[in-house]
């Protein structure tokens, strides 16, 4: 197959970048002003206070529909590169996060954090491997099963396809999966976290460790509160979330050693030369040091002062960037590859996306204050 | 597209290409920013950050402020969970000047009721390569 040229490869992300833009640019303009005014069931505003809709969660629906509706449930070929863009906006939306919190901020919430995420992700791997090998799927599978459920839907399975051996489809499948899961917690977490009269503190807290993918985190939360502002939901489920995509190389060495151990050592391809350290500078996302870097000019005052002008604009963009990415996403979610996906990787990322949606609110609930850290 | 594009989440060739693609993004959108803010922006408009109503204004039109001069005072519903239970009290808070600049015009008054990021309340201009 013929190599394209660096500017045809540039050019051939403009149309499907354009849609995203556009869809975006019409979402915030027109649609989400018209929610807010609309009277439904005798309420004005009644889309946004009652559904939490907001230009968020919006984007993400239409990328849904976009795909699997407008694509007949596959990207056209004149937009893949375009949509091929999304972690890019995603990962360069959290990267900005940082500008939300000051390095001590961090440190105040830091070490809960740290304490309940590794206890929830490395409890949701080992569950998975339990499960999966239970009900005998494949131990491929189980991989990148345990590392959507107990990760992130996409960058952990990712990461952890070459240790296993899995096959595309199985990736697929993986993020199928949990990205279907993170849908529906999506909408019904604010009215969860409405009813259970939750803190911004608690509920961050929770979306943070129960939902599995940094754009959902980011929907869910602005769907409870929608401020970017720090002291809001989205301030602290980002941290959490933050913390989690940290995990990810810790997570990608458990699971090849059980996979590798679990093989015969000949046909183990990455065995012999794995070590946590090769793993961690192979597999760390170096872009996290960019959210601590945006933290780090925040608490230095070189992004301007707290409620500025300045800061205000910097957030505003972040949250068109977010916006963006995350109408690649819905793109990515098809309903059909869901279909496939059926028989027993659902049951294992249900089962084990459930487990830990509702044991992490539990822990919340009970361990974790109101009272916000910051 | 080649076959081996196809099927990808990512236009680079690795994670790693794209973290660090997306550092540098940032990084330019930052500059950007702060560029426009410091240098471009002729002058900036002071909106409300929550909503609340407005005690005191201690500027007027034509006015120099310096940087940490107060500029009005509002009055605001303070939210916050103590003890597990959501207190709620009313609140001062003192609005100061981020950066040297003079003010253009007020555009409240006292008494006024602020609606978050609807009134606008003072339009200013600021000392180019301060970040109002």
């Amino acid at each position: 197959m013929e190599e394209k040229s660096s500017v045809a490869k540039v050019l051939a992300i403009v149309p499907g970048l354009a849609v995203m833009i556009g869809t975006l640019f019409l979402l915030r303009t027109y649609v989400e002003p018209w929610m807010k005014d609309a009277v439904v069931f005798g309420q004005k505003g009644w889309l946004v206070q009652v559904l939490s809709l907001n230009y968020i969660l919006l984007s993400i629906i239409a990328g849904i529909i976009y795909r699997n509706v407008f694509f007949g449930g596959k990207i056209p070929d004149w937009a893949e590169a375009g949509f091929r863009t999304t972690r890019l906006f995603i990962k360069s939306g959290v990267i900005m996060l940082g500008c939300l919190y000051t390095l001590q901020k961090l440190a105040k919430v830091g070490s809960i954090a740290i304490l309940l995420i590794s206890t929830f992700v490395f409890g949701t791997v080992f569950f998975v491997i339990w499960y999966g090998k239970r009900i005998g799927m494949e131990r491929s599978m189980i991989g990148v099963m345990g590392a959507s459920c107990g990760v992130c839907g996409v960058s952990a399975a990712v990461a952890t396809a070459p240790g296993v051996n899995a096959k595309p489809s199985e990736v697929a499948l993986a993020i199928a999966t949990i990205l279907g899961f993170g849908i529906m917690t999506m909408f019904i977490s604010p009215f969860i976290g409405k009813a259970l009269s939750m803190s911004d503190y608690q509920f961050g807290a929770w979306v943070g460790t129960g939902i599995l993918n940094s754009g959902q985190v980011l929907a869910t939360c602005l769907a409870f509160n929608p401020t970017f502002a720090p002291g809001t939901a989205v301030a602290y489920g980002e941290i959490w979330n933050v913390v989690r995509v940290i995990s990810i190389p810790f997570v990608v060495f458990i699971i090849t050693t059980w996979a590798c151990k679990a093989e015969a050592a000949e046909s183990c391809s990455t065995g012999s030369q794995m070590s946590l350290g090769k793993v961690f500078k192979d597999r760390f996302p170096i872009f996290v040091i960019g959210f601590f870097g945006m933290t780090a000019l925040s608490s230095l005052g070189w992004l301007g002062a707290e409620g500025s002008n300045t800061l205000h604009l910097m957030r505003e963009v972040m949250s068109w960037i977010f916006g963006i990415g995350l109408v690649g996403q819905g793109a990515y979610i098809d309903f059909r590859e869901l279909r496939r996906a059926g028989g027993k990787p659902l049951r294992v990322g249900l089962v084990a996306g459930t487990l830990k949606y509702v044991v992490a609110l539990i822990v919340i609930m009970l361990f974790v204050s109101k009272d916000a850290s910051f | 597209m080649s076959d081996k594009a196809k099927g990808k989440m990512t236009v680079f060739k690795t994670d790693r290409h794209e973290d660090a693609a997306a550092m540098v993004f940032v990084s330019l959108v930052v500059i950007v920013v702060l560029t426009y803010m410091a240098y471009v922006v002729p002058t900036v408009t002071i909106k409300p950050s929550q909503d609340g109503k407005l005690v005191s204004i201690a500027v007027q039109t034509d006015q120099e402020v310096k940087k940490g001069d107060l500029l009005y005072t509002f009055e605001y519903k303070d939210k916050k969970f103590v003890n597990g239970q959501l207190e709620e009290k009313l609140a001062i808070k003192e609005v100061k000047a981020s950066t040297n600049g003079k003010v253009l015009s007020v555009g409240v008054k006292e008494g006024d009721v602020l609606k978050k990021g609807k009134n606008a309340i003072l339009v200013m201009d600021h000392e180019k390569g301060t970040l109002p």
